[in-house]
């Protein structure tokens, strides 16, 4: 087969960005091949039944940031994406707890029940946010500009941006560079006093990146995580019906749709360069594509260090690449369960389970869960973002029967030793144990138990480290140095070969702009 | 009452300069130092009979070139001075690594260690310098009034150009790069000898609340480098003792007819229809003088001084929400006899020590400022003092000075005491003896300040020695708020001229110099 | 109490100490939400009876949801002098001052009363909660600000006969207390503090008492105003009279300086038609710089009130072959209102008044147009088209009884 053109592109992974990517091509009638390692599409976003009747979103498990025009422009409703929303944020504390609900007024109350300061500080800050939100979505959209020697259309799209924060309130200004900044801890004193509040909230800080809540620059995390938006609606957190994998289901219909065609099990082993030009992808197997150009949707690490010969790329830019952050730092426990959790807090059934429920009672809780992981252990007492998606879409388990899924931080992926079986069950254990403190029936009412470690990740997913967004979203790695200044438009170094994962602009979460946005450079400069 | 053109509040290096070179520019001045003489921070005082100590710095990183051309502080006395070895790292097996303004000399001591790194050296030297090249002209500026930056704010920035024409916009972007970086990273990227590791991270860290594995600790590390000629750990002394950095500029204001007034601490700034007319002393004098610059911290020039009530609410908040956290302590001890460093010979004697073993027990060291107790094991940089300085100590005697992080201002469990003080003397001595063998028994006294003892004597809120955390959300624009950046302030006539001003801490002058500029263009 | 129970249906409102009464009474079951109480909007199925208590007999509304804060200290008048735009140093004790205050660029934030309870002890009541900002601006006061919403609850009662009913129920006469002074008396045995306020611009009263007493005073204020027509009242006879009054309303014709997400949509005080109370010859308060810079450039906006005139807008209607149509209750939607074909303001709130028989609205207008009988239009829809109709700016209050400001004696 080789010489023979077959694909206008190849894209290399089946993830929610190389899906996106595949449907903007072919949209734009380009011919298109996505290839996927495993049997099942969705790279992180994948659901999969590992125990008979229970569904598990294995890996990522709500959607918030996913870009409303990639729903709209893909179709993605018509293709099965059905988003249902998270209602709550329940925090269980010793003796009490803390709810945010949708009914501000409910809200305000019960923020009032422990600081009055607070409930009205809360009904200031979501609407600040949410402007700090939309003032960051010029950036967001442009593609970012070559720093290094920028070009013409770059420096328009530079001065755009700046125009665009000229026209920004020096209060806006203000509460930007510190969310650039700060502290996830340090940015939320300055508006609240109540600890687990300020805990809870800052934990959307800490997903995902490997620094406490105290750690300067875990504020843009939150930040990231406040640009998602449903329904024109800021930060509403939703649960896909059939979980992630769905979405990614979705993403692949539509592509399909497209006239794109997708392989699973079939790992590609390297890219095929030649005179400095991507012409080409070599499988594992021996079998060989050829097309115009190839899209890599993975890592950069991956991208960069495995897909392609280091003597293909400049060093400095190899040098770039291996100084990538890249630190897998959660883990994931999924849950079967014979009945319902029964909180100590809030005994019973009732609609605090139908939302995220957080394990985040204090900055300490959070701060010695970090302290465990910077120092090469996983955390004995973890924080976790807690959902339980048979609540919301009964399919997910049999009948009577729930899953839960734990997100947990910190699970380091450079644990001291190493991970093997042994510490996968003891960090198990551990997750189980913390949430018994609150959910003392827990323990009588697994019936699996499924632990995924970073190493888990790693191999199964090909996550590098098992970083669910491609790399850290330090300050330092965004925008025009995402993944490497001078190379962070979706191009590289070799001619026609792309990139469009989440180590690219503008970064982690299931919001397809990665993909979408390289589909379009690459539709710019498609001669 | 008396009347004067512009008050000056505050008798360190900074309102110094700002008053001499007010002075020099024609205006009437007047200095108000709370305490017996001028100098603040730099200050050389007498600890235990006989024994004298730099209270605070025992070295200056670097000064501003400007102040010491501008006021001609060389030949008012100055003399300043570099030791060969401006730091040592030391191991725990004697190890050392010693870094030299002689940057060949340096890789060589680190080739010891590690050959690898050793022959990264001077690559990095000049990665870092060629950073520090574009803040050194960043801190020439006042900084712009964001978002809305205007033309003649884009005309300063063209200071820049000249770096950038120098190093490409590679530079610019490393700059960028390495700002918001954490020093492992950072370290990641360069070094594989642990002691080389956390040597540097020390830098990162100098007088921060954050451990090493805090973002913006790179900003902190180039900053330490602003004028250092690509000298890592670059040390100036200045001989006589630190004082006579103030003295220096002191006796340029004199010569300009400012009126340096001491024991004369102002209780009020008297401020009418939003502006102020003049300042109220202690001793109940007031003396008229519609220019104020203070050289205090925000904390106490608007909260203590200008008072709340006079405060709008936006800038009170911006106020409350500027970030002290002293988190260092100084501890002096008077010594009878000479320690025996292991491994330094006598001639090294006049380097800066310090004790950062791994880059892991700089962070674990922190850890104690984030549960507000005293670190076991604490990150430890001392110099004898006595060396350079013979008149500090009686004969045969010495002083041995230490830098201790990290102190919290803020303990969980109650608030400093003796007996805490106490303690952290002895988990200093602990730590200082693996490497002194048989310190304690040198110490005849010892002097422990801790960021509330700074609070109380120096005025320094929360005991931040910067007047201000040196993190990114406080940097540039946003020192000490986005508001009042420029050195001016919502109150009329009042500007601010301390380290809490870009292009903050660390005794330079610059915060006073750029200050001027904005005072006299109006 | 069993944290089960706190997060109970029942409890995720708020209801107020009358809860067990006005429930009862409800006949219509019609709520509306405010500041997070469950509050009557009418208790018979129209609120036409109600509306008419409020002008002939004595209306009777529980107002508990209102925010309360006592504020205490040495230094108590002069941080209310500084916090609101009203000059809280010529208050005296036993005198009530209706106030707006406004953040440091002059915006309102708020409005309410301050009640002078003692030389230094105010009771300031707002819309909105205000803790926050208020705490806020007492650094460095010698003042104890708490909060009084849940510890205080009151009643309004509001019409032509509500003094008869007081002088009914108290042990003193209410006879000589005059229009936004309060008084502390008793009914029986139990204290309570009646000030001459309340959101009708009628004669009416406001009675302050312990949330414990709350049943007490209702059942012995029905009781003796039986005879005089006393009426259980809810929101929509309030919004109709407050109109006629020509009183603005938070979040209906104004939005929170503190809660505006965009300049535009703040409002000063000469903006809202409160140009009144502020008192820029204060020494200084919060705002004044920009107010004062505001007041002598003109400001953009005026607060005014509009007449739609009868018989164009009767004329659209009988042009569709229909009969005028009115609005049964006030509405709050922004109107958009014409000068020729250019929109010169928006209107956001309006009734029917059926005490005068006039169609009136309250409507932000830029300055150049808020002149008395300025000619402007006032969109409406007949039949599903947009119509504009001629509206004339008149003076507010549109009803202003004399009774609302005298004394019997």
């Amino acid at each position: 087969m080789p010489g023979i053109k077959q694909y206008d592109a190849i894209i290399i992974g089946g993830g929610h960005n190389g899906l996106t990517a595949a449907a903007y091509l072919g949209r734009a009638g380009k011919k298109v091949l996505v290839l996927e390692r495993r049997h099942v599409l969705g790279g992180a976003a994948v659901t999969e039944e590992i125990f008979p009747g229970f569904k598990f979103t294995v890996c990522s498990y709500v959607v918030s940031l996913m870009k409303p025009n990639v729903m709209r422009e893909l179709m993605l409703p018509q293709f099965g994406l059905e988003l249902l929303p998270l209602e709550s944020t329940l925090t269980p504390l010793d003796g009490d707890y803390l709810i945010r609900t949708a009914d501000s007024d409910e809200t305000y109350r019960e923020i009032a029940r422990h600081s009055r300061k607070d409930a009205e500080a809360y009904m200031r800050f979501g609407p600040a946010m949410g402007q700090i939100g939309m003032s960051v979505r010029p950036i967001l959209e442009t593609i970012a500009p070559n720093a290094i020697r920028p070009s013409l259309s770059d420096l328009s799209a530079l001065k755009k941006l700046l125009n665009h924060f000229q026209s920004l309130s020096s209060e806006q200004f203000e509460y930007l560079t510190k969310l650039m900044t700060m502290s996830s801890a340090d940015f939320l004193d300055e508006w609240f006093e109540f600890e687990p509040l300020k805990a809870t909230m800052s934990a959307s800080g800490i997903i995902g990146t490997f620094m406490g809540p105290k750690s300067p620059g875990s504020a843009y995390v939150m930040l990231h995580h406040y640009m998602g938006d449903i329904d024109g609606a800021f930060r509403a957190w939703g649960f896909q019906r059939g979980g992630t994998g769905a979405v990614s289901m979705a993403i692949a219909r539509s592509a399909e749709h497209f006239g794109a065609d997708i392989m699973t099990e079939k790992a590609v082993s390297n890219v095929i360069v030649k005179n400095g030009r991507a012409v080409g992808v070599a499988l594992e197997n021996g079998d060989e594509f050829s097309a115009d150009i190839v899209i890599s949707g993975l890592d950069p690490k991956q991208t960069f260090l495995n897909m392609v010969d280091e003597n293909d790329l400049p060093a400095d830019f190899v040098d770039d690449i291996k100084n990538f952050r890249i630190r897998g730092s959660s883990g994931k426990v999924n849950l079967a369960l014979d009945g319902l959790p029964n909180f100590t807090c809030l005994p019973g059934e009732g609609h605090h389970l139908r939302g995220a429920i957080s394990i985040s009672p204090s900055y300490d809780h959070l701060e010695q869960a970090y302290d465990d992981a910077k120092y090469g252990h996983f955390s004995q007492k973890p924080f976790m973002d807690i959902i339980l998606p048979s609540i919301l879409d009964p399919e997910m388990a049999p009948p009577g029967k729930h899953v839960m899924s734990c997100f947990v931080q910190y699970a380091p992926y450079d644990i001291k030793g190493g991970w093997d079986d042994t510490k996968r069950e003891a960090f198990g254990d551990a997750v189980v144990n913390t949430l018994a403190r609150y959910v003392p029936n827990i323990k009588d009412i697994i019936l699996h138990r499924q632990v995924v470690t970073p190493a888990d990740m790693e191999t199964t997913f090909g996550l590098t480290e098992g970083n669910i967004f491609h790399g850290e979203l330090s300050l330092q790695q965004l925008f025009s140095f995402r993944p490497a200044v001078r190379w962070a438009d979706y191009t590289t170094p070799i001619k026609n070969y792309f990139q469009c994962g989440s180590g690219t602009h503008p970064g982690g979460g299931i919001t397809g702009s990665p993909g979408e946005m390289a589909a379009k450079k690459i539709l710019g400069i498609w001669k | 009452m008396s009347r004067t053109d512009i008050i000056v509040i505050g008798g360190g290096l900074n309102s110094l300069v700002a008053a001499a070179l007010l002075g020099q520019s024609g205006k009437k001045v007047t200095l108000l130092e709370a305490r017996g003489h001028i100098a603040g921070l730099s200050s050389t005082e007498e600890f235990a009979p006989g024994f004298t100590c730099n209270v605070i710095n025992d070295v200056v990183k670097w000064i501003d070139p400007r102040v010491i051309q501008k006021l001609n502080l060389v030949s008012r006395g100055l003399k300043l001075d570099s030791p060969e070895a401006v730091k040592i790292a030391l191991d725990i097996d004697g190890k050392h690594i010693t870094f030299y303004t002689d940057t060949e000399k340096t890789a060589h001591s680190i080739s010891t260690h590690n050959e690898n790194d050793g022959k990264k050296w001077h690559r990095f030297s000049e990665y870092i310098t060629k950073q520090t090249r574009f803040l050194e002209k960043l801190y020439d500026l006042t900084p712009p009034k964001v978002p809305n930056i205007g033309f003649g704010d884009a005309l300063d920035m063209s200071g820049l150009i000249t770096p950038l024409w120098k190093y490409g916009t590679r530079g610019l972007t490393d700059l960028m790069r390495t700002a918001p970086m954490m020093m492992p990273e950072l370290m990641d990227e360069w070094f594989e000898s642990e002691l080389l590791r956390a040597s540097i991270s020390t830098a990162g860290i100098h007088h921060l609340s954050f451990g090493p594995f805090a973002a913006g600790t790179g900003y902190n590390l180039l900053h330490q480098h602003v004028h250092s000629n690509g000298v890592i750990h670059n040390t100036v002394y200045i001989k006589g003792g630190t004082g006579e950095l103030a003295k220096a500029v002191k006796s340029a204001a004199e010569s300009y007819h400012v009126d340096v007034k001491t024991n004369a601490k102002v209780s009020s700034i008297i401020i009418e229809d939003g502006g102020c007319t003049g300042v109220q002393l202690e001793s109940g004098e007031t003396i008229a003088g519609n220019r104020i610059v203070s050289g205090l911290d925000p904390h106490n020039t608007f909260m203590k001084l200008v008072g709340p009530t006079h405060i709008n609410p936006r800038f009170l908040t911006q106020l409350k929400n500027i970030k002290y956290r002293g988190s260092i302590a100084r501890i002096h001890f008077a010594l009878n006899g000479l320690p025996n460093i292991k491994g330094i010979q006598k001639d090294q004697f006049d380097s800066v020590f310090s004790i950062a073993p791994s880059v892991e027990y700089l962070e674990r060291a922190s850890d104690s400022v984030k549960y507000g107790r005293l670190p076991e094991n604490p990150y430890v940089e001392f110099t004898i003092s006595s060396i350079l300085n013979p008149e500090f100590a009686p004969e045969g005697k010495h002083v041995l000075s230490a830098t201790v992080q990290y102190a919290p201002y803020s303990l969980r469990n109650g608030s400093w005491n003796d007996e805490l003080k106490h303690q952290l003397k002895n988990n200093v001595v602990k730590v200082l003896e693996s490497y002194i063998p048989a310190f304690s028994s040198l110490i005849e006294s010892a002097s422990v300040l801790t960021p509330v003892d700074l609070e109380n004597q120096f005025g320094l809120t929360e005991g931040n020695l910067n007047h201000g955390e040196m993190t990114l959300d406080q940097f540039f624009f946003m020192r000490p708020t986005i508001s009042t950046a420029q050195y001016k302030t919502p109150i009329k006539g009042l500007f601010l001229c301390g380290p809490g001003t870009h292009p903050g801490g660390g005794l330079h002058g610059a915060n006073g110099f750029n200050a001027v500029r904005g005072i006299l263009k109006k | 109490m069993s944290s089960s129970k706190r997060f109970a249906a029942e409890t995720q409102l708020n209801l107020s100490p009358f809860f067990e009464r006005t429930s009862k009474l409800n006949e219509s079951q019609e709520w509306r939400r405010w500041s997070g109480y469950l509050s009557a909007t009418n208790y018979e199925l129209t609120h036409e009876n109600e509306y008419f208590a409020i002008r002939t007999k004595a209306a009777l509304l529980d107002i508990t949801p209102l925010y309360k804060y006592i504020v205490e200290g040495p230094d108590a008048q002069a941080f209310l002098d500084r916090l609101v735009t009203r000059n809280i140093n010529i208050c005296k004790v036993g005198q009530v001052m209706y106030t707006p205050w406004c953040d440091e660029d002059g915006k309102q934030i708020d409005d309410g009363t301050v009640q002078r309870l003692t030389q230094d002890r105010f009771r300031i009541t707002s819309a909105e909660p205000n803790l926050e900002w208020i705490n806020h601006n007492a650094a460095g006061m010698d003042v104890t600000i708490s909060d009084d919403s849940k510890s205080t609850a009151s009643l309004a009662l509001q019409g032509p006969t509500s003094r008869d009913i007081l002088n009914a129920c108290a042990q003193d006469s209410l006879d000589t207390l005059k229009f936004f002074w309060m008084m502390d008396t008793q009914f029986s045995d139990i204290p309570v503090s009646i000030s001459r306020t309340g959101y009708t611009g009628d004669l009416g009263y406001e009675i302050w008492m312990k949330p414990d007493d709350a049943l007490a005073v209702w059942d012995l204020l029905l009781e003796k105003g039986k005879p005089f027509g006393i009426t259980p009242t809810g929101l929509h006879a309030l919004d109709m009279a407050r109109i006629e009054a020509g009183l603005i309303l938070l979040d209906v014709d104004y939005i929170s300086a503190r809660h505006a997400i965009i300049e535009s949509r703040k409002s000063s005080p000469f903006e809202l038609g409160l140009g009144w109370a502020v008192k820029l010859k204060k020494k200084d308060f919060i705002g004044k710089k920009a107010l004062e810079a505001e007041k002598s450039r003109k400001p953009e906006w005026k607060f005014v009130g509009l007449e739609i005139e009868w018989d164009p807008f009767e004329k659209l209607h009988r042009k569709a072959g229909l009969p005028p149509g009115l609005p049964c209750t006030a509405w709050r939607t922004s109107t958009p209102i014409y000068n020729g074909k250019k929109q010169v303001g928006y209107a956001t709130s309006g009734t029917w008044s059926p005490i005068l028989k006039r169609y009136i609205a309250l409507a932000h207008v830029k300055s150049e147009y808020a002149k008395e009988n300025t000619q402007l239009h006032f969109e409406l829809k007949v039949e599903h088209f947009r119509k504009l109709s001629p509206a004339r700016v008149v003076k507010t209050p549109f009803f202003d009884p004399e009774r609302k400001r005298s004394c019997p004696v």
